[in-house]
């Protein structure tokens, strides 16, 4: 999904997407499960089996997977700032058109 | 007095928090007259557990976030009254549940009795408010249609939409928010809401409560920011009205608005939201 915007914000400018706490997560793969918009990919191979695949197809302030994780692994970026971030995008934006 | 309740709990046997569920059901049935439903015996043979779950108002004792009790209650078409969860409140009185033993150690079981404590005496919901005259008595909806699934959105000129699927109804420094016709469709029968505290102080795309169903968890990111003033009471018993109409009786909350201007800037409108829920239900919708 290139090319998706954010309130008019080109989505890959917007820092929005799950973190995995590793030490934390058993792989119990319910936050794949729970996600429609293939964030998440699971790797047959090699160490780490969730990886964040496609961090710009998370949904900019959704938070809803992070409840799915039994054992708290997932966190997401400070909401305020990513809030101010858009607005300041937008605001350059519209200085450049 | 002390509440009765036909109680559904988690049972994981493998995890601290299962084990933390299943104490607290037998806490309840020992000191109150609630009855416990196994929910291993239930999925085998479940005329007798229907009944007991028909007779008294049913409490679910999830575990963890796996919510397994609560999603057999949603098989068996079971309405919840009352629902914990031992991991989220362990969280929010700051415990760590053991990982390293399946026995219930002392701070397991105070939480226990604290819980207990807390479910005997609780009130089921409050009386709902009455209605004022802010919000328009009838609505006119556009709709989009996928296969046999209906999709409307308001076209009052009012209503501002987030693309998290959230609305707000905004008028004289106050708005009523709730979600749109293509969560609820997603999340088909709605079993349960989570309410925002009133009084609550919340900024724009702060979590404002949460709905479930036998799918998913929904959490509801505000469209604005203010103070919870009010929130609809009648969802508490009945989150089915959210599946009938997300727009009039289900709607979620109100609130007074601290800076609508500059949330607005973050909001689209009917003719903005239109097309990114039409995208959203032809890419997403099964
Ligand atoms: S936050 Fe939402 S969109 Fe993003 S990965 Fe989690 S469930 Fe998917
Ligand atoms: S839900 Fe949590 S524990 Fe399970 S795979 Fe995802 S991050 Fe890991």
């Amino acid at each position: 999904m290139s090319g998706e915007t954010f309130m008019g914000v080109p989505r890959e400018k917007i820092d929005w997407s799950p973190r995995i706490d590793y030490n934390k997560c058993n792989d119990c793969m319910e936050c794949v499960k729970f996600c429609p918009h293939k964030v998440y990919e699971v790797r047959e191979e090699g160490g780490q089996r969730l990886v964040v695949k496609n961090p710009e197809n998370c949904v900019v302030f959704c938070r809803a997977c992070g409840k799915a994780c039994g054992v708290d692994a997932i966190s997401f970026p400070n909401k305020s700032e990513t809030t101010a971030h858009i607005k300041q995008v937008r605001k350059e934006m519209e200085a450049n058109e | 007095m002390s509440k009765e309740y036909a109680i559904l709990p988690c049972n994981g046997l493998d995890k601290c928090a299962g084990c933390a569920a299943g104490e607290l059901a037998i806490r309840l049935s020992e000191e109150t007259g609630s009855e416990i439903i196994c929910p291993v015996f239930y999925r085998v043979a479940d005329t007798r557990y229907n009944r007991i779950a028909k007779e008294k108002p049913l409490l679910v004792i999830d575990g963890c976030a796996s919510r397994c009790a609560s999603k057999l209650a949603a098989e068996k078409g079971l309405k919840i009254v009352k629902k914990v969860n031992i991991s989220e409140e362990a969280k929010s009185a700051g415990i760590a549940l053991k990982t390293d033993s399946l026995r219930l150690g002392e701070t397991e079981k105070l939480l226990i009795g604290n819980l207990a404590d807390r479910l005997k005496t609780e009130e089921d919901t409050a009386e709902s408010g009455q209605e004022t005259s802010f919000f328009p008595a009838q609505l006119t909806y556009d709709t989009y249609q996928k296969d046999k699934f209906m999709f409307r959105i308001p076209e009052e000129e009012a209503f501002f939409f987030n693309e998290n699927d959230v609305w707000a109804y905004v008028s004289g420094g106050k708005a009523r928010i709730g979600v749109t016709d293509y969560v609820q469709q997603s999340l088909s029968d709605i079993m349960f809401f989570t309410a925002p505290n009133v009084g609550a102080e919340i900024s724009q795309f702060d979590e404002v409560g949460s709905l479930e169903s036998g799918k998913a968890v929904f959490e509801i990111v505000s469209p604005v920011s203010g103070t919870v003033t009010r929130v609809n009471e009648d969802l508490l018993n009945e989150p089915e009205r959210i599946n009938q109409n997300p727009y009039e009786q289900g709607w979620i909350a109100e609130i007074e608005l601290a800076d609508f201007e500059e949330d607005k800037g973050l909001l689209y409108d009917f003719n903005g939201y239109f097309p990114i829920m039409k995208r959203k239900v032809d890419e997403f919708h099964v």
